[in-house]
């Protein structure tokens, strides 16, 4: 007796509320409610019994909102843990959820299965992947005669044409349905199509009842979603409706047609966009010409004056590849640089000096100067002058100045 | 030449001729290379129809793909 432990009150509520929690976990009760209370702070405190029994409910402020009002008499299913309120000794039940019996359990069963999967990590944000911007390949796990896929084909259809689409048809609603649709995702998951996946993949269907949409509030179906190798999109029913998929998916759309804009860019952007850049081309390509008309001009001027010839030719023949390249634009007929660059073209063609020559004329100087002559008097009996006819030169001394 | 492609040939062009340091022929051949690519990519943007295909299971491991009706 003497070694046995003596407890302290509250060491004895705290290793009961410890048992009590540990040992039965959370659970599911259901009962018929009894003496409910509000208090002021929020909390929501009733009884549940039976024929034989009765127990103390807390529910917590802050917790999931009750469906429906709890009201004396009504049979409502709790989910939650029994546990020890210790100053008090008092033994309750701590409810997270209180649903009505009937209409409520679908979607108690779906709090639960959300719950679940949340806290194993399904809806971990690091986990879900961000979709291509420009997508090549889609696919689409659906009913292939249902609205959504109409709605998704035509949202592809104005958007994004270039996109090839793979659709798996899975039915989408009935006991076979989620079996069906976790073949097709997976199927959508491995397909390759010349060696490559698929982009991404649209999982939905269209509006319908509740119980319609169940099979995407599936266990294996979420587990399906989690597990692809390539990026879902959720898009079940209407934006009023949420679904398990809706949480697991690397993107939830509220809706088929939602889902199709959400994966594609808009080809009418892009054109826009195209039409942007080759504007800033034009304007871009404009400022280049106008930069080399104007160094060209001033190197035209000094090379006129200083060595005619040879750097005319160079001159003239870049010349004649720009006028050239220029001509082949579509838009270049009408640009009043062209015009100019042409009206250099003829300028340079009066001034060449090869032109005279071929109609016999000749150009002379004095060897070692590059100066034309002009006048007898620049050059002297004796001296060497050099004349250039349109083919070859001739060396001659000269023998008599004739002044005129 | 894909569009994604295409588009960021394109930005890139523009770009350097926007710099406007390059040759006056470079500098063309560049304007006419990025509207070439420009052109090229509005019609396939135009021209492109979204085309369909069915997968199924025909048997355990077998997939086919064939054009799906949409009427």
């Amino acid at each position: 007796m003497n070694d046995q432990r003596v407890y302290t009150v509250s060491e004895l509520n705290r290793e009961a509320r410890g048992l009590l929690e540990s040992g039965l976990g959370e659970v599911w009760m259901k009962g018929e409610v009894a003496g409910v209370s509000r208090a002021a702070s929020g909390h929501l405190y009733f009884s549940l019994k039976d024929s034989e029994s009765e127990i103390d409910i807390v529910r917590f402020r802050g917790r999931a909102p009750v469906l429906a009002p709890i009201e004396q008499g009504m049979v409502v299913l709790v989910f939650g843990r029994a546990t020890v309120y210790e100053p008090r000794g008092r033994y309750q039940f701590v409810a997270s959820l209180v649903q009505p019996v009937g209409s409520g359990l679908l979607h108690a069963a779906f709090e639960r299965l959300k719950e679940k999967l949340r806290l194993e990590g399904l809806f971990d944000p690091a986990h879900k992947r961000r979709l291509p911007t420009f997508p090549e390949r889609i696919g689409v796990v659906t009913s292939p005669t249902g609205a959504a896929l109409h709605d998704i084909l035509a949202v592809l259809g104005r958007r994004w044409p270039i996109a090839r689409v793979f659709l798996f048809p899975s039915s989408v609603q009935g006991d076979a349905a989620p079996a069906e649709l976790v073949a097709a995702l997976g199927r959508a998951g491995s397909f390759t199509d010349d060696g490559a996946p698929l982009d991404l993949v649209i999982l939905g269907r269209g509006g319908g009842a509740a119980e319609d949409l169940a099979a995407f509030n599936d266990e294996r179906l979420a587990r399906a979603v989690y597990a692809s190798p390539i990026p879902v999109i959720s898009a079940v029913g209407h934006d009023v409706d949420v679904s398990i998929t809706d949480f697991v998916a690397d993107v939830r759309a509220p809706t088929p047609s939602a889902a199709a804009e959400l994966v594609t860019p808009d080809r009418a952007e892009i054109a826009d966009s195209l039409q942007r850049t080759a504007g800033r081309l034009e304007s871009a390509v404009t400022a280049r010409r106008t930069a080399a008309e104007r160094a060209f001009r001033s190197s035209l001027r000094a090379s006129l004056v200083r060595e005619p010839r040879r750097l005319i030719e160079t001159r003239e023949q870049k010349l004649d590849v720009h006028v050239t390249r220029l001509l082949g634009f579509r838009r270049a007929a009408a640009d009043p640089l062209i015009e100019r660059l042409h009206h250099a073209e003829e300028v340079l063609k009066l001034t060449d000096p090869r032109r005279p020559l071929e109609r016999g004329y000749s150009i002379t100087h004095v060897v070692g100067s590059n100066v034309p002559l002009r006048s007898a008097s620049e050059a002297a009996p004796g001296c060497e002058i050099e004349t250039v006819l349109a083919a070859g030169r001739l060396r001659s001394r000269v023998e008599e100045v004739t002044e005129t | 030449m894909k569009i994604e492609e295409a588009l960021a040939k394109l930005e890139e062009i523009t770009a350097r001729l926007e710099r406007g340091e390059l040759p006056l022929d470079e500098a063309i051949g560049l304007f006419e290379e990025g509207l070439a690519l420009a052109a090229a990519a509005k019609k396939d943007l135009d021209a492109a129809r979204l085309r369909i295909d069915q997968v199924i299971e025909q048997a355990k491991g077998t997939l086919s793909v064939e054009p799906f009706d949409v009427s």
